[in-house]
């Protein structure tokens, strides 16, 4: 049997999430033996438009974006969106409550009408996505996790409840506790609570859980004299598009 | 065993050097140890782990309560219960050898664990745990320090009769050993200058206990907990639990934290080459938004408040009548640890109580 | 003391698979110790795709003395999946058999009233085979049988045969029919204007979606039949089989342990039976 080939493709975003592929380290070639990498901007030169795996990271920002991955769906048998930008919009789309003239200037000066940007989404938002990787910036673990379960044609178990579960399995003491507040009881797990565990509490960067109690969020974040406002930046920090998708 | 004719003496020191021997004798103990101290993070003290010792300065017997039971140890986070080959298709269980001396379980641990020895050995027969808990040593320790929401007292649990090897009470200058096997036996014999207790010390040790329970007391049920199962019957449609799970995150922490809670979740893990693999069990919680869902996408338990009642009739009722035990111990876990202060049992149970 | 864990499965061999729609496959397994499962109807067994999972399946066919034994998988999520693109010769795993069983013995010389709805008619298959195996151990026969669409007919050739014996009494329904559809249309509670039973005599032994029980449980009783005469067999995340894992939970009751099957007058007051 022939090895799955994949390609690697970025859009906005920082390549984070493909350094960790890269930074796999003593599981890299055990990956590279069961798939072969034709496209990878990052780390080849070679290209291919034969793949039938497409891991994409980075929002979709530009109209060019989007025919771009739309061409990439076609090919691509199996599309997977790694990392926040593309699971879920991410940091991009912050700029989203802010005015795209006053953003485009802000970033590229006088050269700003070179760029014709729009509001940042996540790639779902223009095609289907077989499977996320969620995290800014993934989970190494994880993302083999969900590479393993596409090559055996299962759907990768993508945790749908609070980062609280992994907080609670690694052992750490709720941030909460310590009174500092935290967005692990309505992000999504999976991350194995990595923040928590090194001393920081939880930003959100996997997004909300498919039923964020945001009542209670509310009240949690009043509990720690944190306001509507400051609140709302909190989940734009990731999250923004989930609200706009509305 | 466990009657006063078993309690010894053995002194500070004399305990200091007993748990030299014990770790120089090359067993692995387990012990409680400031938070801090295992993650390295300064914040975290003040909260109480169970994590491996490696010398008797490590170990603390003054803690309050620890932020999860020593369940830990005996249904892992993590456990794995086969490990199989693809192709061609075989498989064997994976079944646990490793010894442990858990030093420092207060109590109403204890009796945690022996309600989940009862759940695991009710036919047919959990060998995973089974083998685990045989292979556990239990060196229990009076609690002194009451933590802010534990009631233990209120649920029958200050003290216990069973479920130990050796359970210690500090009573100033030494402590009473209790014997409550065999095995606690055996391995007292490596503690020196150990001597019978005298009537004074077991009254001290009396005392001990009775001045934990009043502290305890100042948080409590206000009625004997043997009540709770006649209290939850027909209070299926009481508004406490839409009214609190209005601000319930379906977190799992008050799940996961409860030294009784047992379900747990199994998934099949494989090799990056899939040629080979292993099925696991980790901790699940019902009071997460799909834990009774099923493949076809019916959830069982779909409603937040649903999943808030079952929890509470499972510790007040559900456990009850089918293993005897009420499911709460009284730790206040759960309580000190959900994000949004809906757990307390004893706040849910009080308020069914008073009927409003 | 037997097998080293209960998470054990013994490895089976499929033998046959029948595609029946385009979501349920039957297959035919046969344990490679060549022991017969040694099930009662309306058991399930824990099966497993190694690397994949495990999930609970009812056995269809009914009890024999041959190892070989059915089961009637619909595609719903991972291990099903994985099932439905394995071929005959694959190995897979079975734990069990698990649960309670339909009182097959307490009912001899009682009329039998099987209203199935959907998959419902996976566990309902062995327990009417077994009794046509006896058939003069048991009353009259009915049998009811609902489904979505005529595509979603399973067993439509043994239902075919079933409707043509002259000691049963066969009657079935689609929710949605098509132009070929000559039959019933409507839900399967539109089939008991058709009958009249004995209530006396008679049990009622439903299986189906969780919708069905609330309305056919309503018709039994308009025709008389006492909640002590309705026997009924619940779907649950049955994931341990073993009564640990607490996903099958119904109130205080473990549906893997006291159930899949029940008597409807000992579980009517539980608070989550009926959603």
């Amino acid at each position: 049997m022939s090895k799955p080939r994949v390609a690697i493709f970025d859009f906005a975003g920082c390549e984070g999430d493909q350094l960790q592929i890269v930074n796999l380290e003593e599981v890299v070639l055990d990956v590279l033996g069961r798939v072969e990498i034709v496209t990878w901007r990052e780390a080849m030169k070679e290209q291919s438009d034969h793949y039938d795996i497409a891991l994409v990271e980075g929002s979709i920002t530009r109209k060019s974006d989007e025919e771009r991955i739309k061409a990439i769906r076609e090919k691509a048998g199996i599309l997977v969106a790694i990392g926040a930008c593309a699971t879920i919009g991410g940091i991009n789309c912050m700029k989203n409550f802010q005015d795209e003239k006053f953003v485009r200037r802000y970033v590229y000066g006088d050269k700003a009408h070179w760029y014709n940007t729009y509001a940042a989404r996540p790639v779902s938002a223009v095609v289907p996505v077989d499977a996320n990787v969620h995290g800014c910036p993934i989970n190494r673990e994880e993302f083999v996790q969900v590479l393993k379960a596409l090559l055996q044609g299962k759907k990768p178990f993508i945790p749908n409840y609070p980062v609280c579960v992994d907080c609670k399995k690694a052992g750490n003491v709720c941030v909460l506790l310590k009174g500092q507040f935290c967005m692990g009881p309505v992000t999504r797990a999976g991350c194995g609570a990595c923040c928590v565990t090194e001393g920081a509490y939880c930003w959100g960067c996997r997004g909300l859980v498919d039923d964020p109690n945001m009542d209670a969020a509310r009240e949690l974040l009043g509990r720690f004299g944190i306001s509507a406002g400051e609140a709302i930046g909190q989940i734009r920090l990731y999250d923004g598009y989930r609200e706009e998708a509305r | 065993m466990g009657g006063d004719m078993n309690l010894a003496i053995i002194e500070k020191e004399g305990l200091r050097l007993f748990v030299a021997e014990i770790l120089r004798q090359k067993n692995t103990v387990v012990g409680v140890k400031d938070q801090s101290a295992v993650s390295s993070i300064p914040g975290d003290s003040g909260f109480y782990t169970y994590a491996p010792i490696n010398s008797p300065e490590e170990l603390t017997l003054s803690f309050d309560v620890t932020l999860i039971p020593p369940k830990k140890y005996l249904l892992p986070a993590y456990e794995q219960l086969l490990t199989f080959n693809l192709s061609p298709g075989s498989i064997k269980a994976d079944v646990p050898k490793e010894e442990l001396i858990v030093f420092g379980v207060h109590p109403y641990d204890i009796i945690a664990i022996n309600q989940m020895d009862k759940v695991f050995s009710t036919v047919p027969q959990d060998n995973h745990y089974l083998e685990r808990r045989k292979r556990t040593t239990i060196i229990g320790i009076d609690p002194v320090k009451v933590a802010p929401r534990a009631f233990w007292s209120s649920m029958g649990a200050d003290t216990v009769a069973s479920g130990f090897d050796l359970m210690l009470t500090d009573i100033g200058q030494c402590y009473v050993v209790d014997v409550g096997s065999k095995k606690g036996a055996s391995l007292l014999k490596m503690a020196p200058r150990t001597r019978e207790a005298a009537p004074a010390e077991v009254k001290e040790r009396d005392k001990v206990r009775a001045g934990a329970r009043k502290r305890c007391d100042a948080n409590r049920l206000s009625f004997s907990y043997l009540e709770l199962p006649s209290l939850l019957d027909g209070k299926e449609e009481h508004v406490i639990w839409e009214e609190k799970s209005h601000l319930c995150f379906s977190c799992g922490t008050c799940n996961l934290v409860c030294p009784t809670c047992y379900c747990f979740d199994v998934r099949d893990d494989v090799s990056i080459d899939l040629k080979k693999g292993s099925r696991y069990r980790t901790w699940d919680g019902c009071l997460l938004s799909d834990f009774a869902q099923v493949a076809g996408g019916g959830n069982f338990r779909g409603h937040r408040a649903d999943r808030y009642r079952h929890r509470f009739y499972r510790k007040g009722q559900f456990i009850y009548r089918r293993f005897g035990d009420i499911a709460c111990v009284g730790c206040g876990r759960c309580s000190a640890q959900c994000p949004s202060d809906i757990a307390d049992p004893v706040a849910v149970f009080n308020r069914l109580k008073e009927g409003i | 003391m037997g097998s080293p864990s209960p998470y054990l499965p013994g490895l089976a061999t499929i033998m046959k698979i029948e595609e029946q729609t385009a979501m349920e496959k039957l297959f035919m397994v046969r344990p490679n110790d060549g022991k017969p499962l040694g099930h009662k109807p309306g058991q399930f067994v824990e099966v497993s795709v190694f690397g994949v999972g495990e999930c609970p399946i009812s056995v269809s066919s009914a009890p024999n003395k041959k190892a070989d034994f059915e089961i009637c998988v619909r595609r719903a999520g991972n291990v099903t999946n994985a099932l439905h693109n394995l071929k005959a010769g694959d190995v897979i795993g079975i734990r069990g058999p698990y649960g309670t069983h339909f009182p097959a013995e307490d009912l001899r010389g009682k009329d039998l009233l099987f209203v199935a709805g959907g998959l419902g008619i996976v566990p309902l298959r062995s327990f009417i085979n077994y009794v046509l195996e006896r058939r003069k151990d048991y009353g009259r026969i009915i049998v009811l049988f609902g489904a979505r669409t005529p595509a979603d007919r399973l067993f439509k050739a043994e239902l075919a045969s079933l409707a043509r014996r002259p000691d049963l009494e066969y009657l079935e329904t689609v929710d949605v029919g098509d132009a070929s559809w000559k039959g019933n249309v409507g839900v399967i509670t539109t089939l008991f204007p058709k009958f009249a039973i004995d209530p006396k005599k008679t049990y009622a032994v439903m299986v189906g979606p969780p919708v069905m029980y609330r309305f056919a449980i309503a018709a039994a009783r308009a025709k008389g039949l006492a909640d002590d005469h309705i026997i009924v067999s619940f779907e649950r995340k049955m994931k341990c089989g073993l009564g640990k894992c607490g996903h099958c939970q119904m109130g205080p009751v473990y549906v893997c342990q006291e159930g899949p099957v029940f008597n409807f007058a000992a579980i009517k007051n539980l608070e989550e039976a009926l959603s």
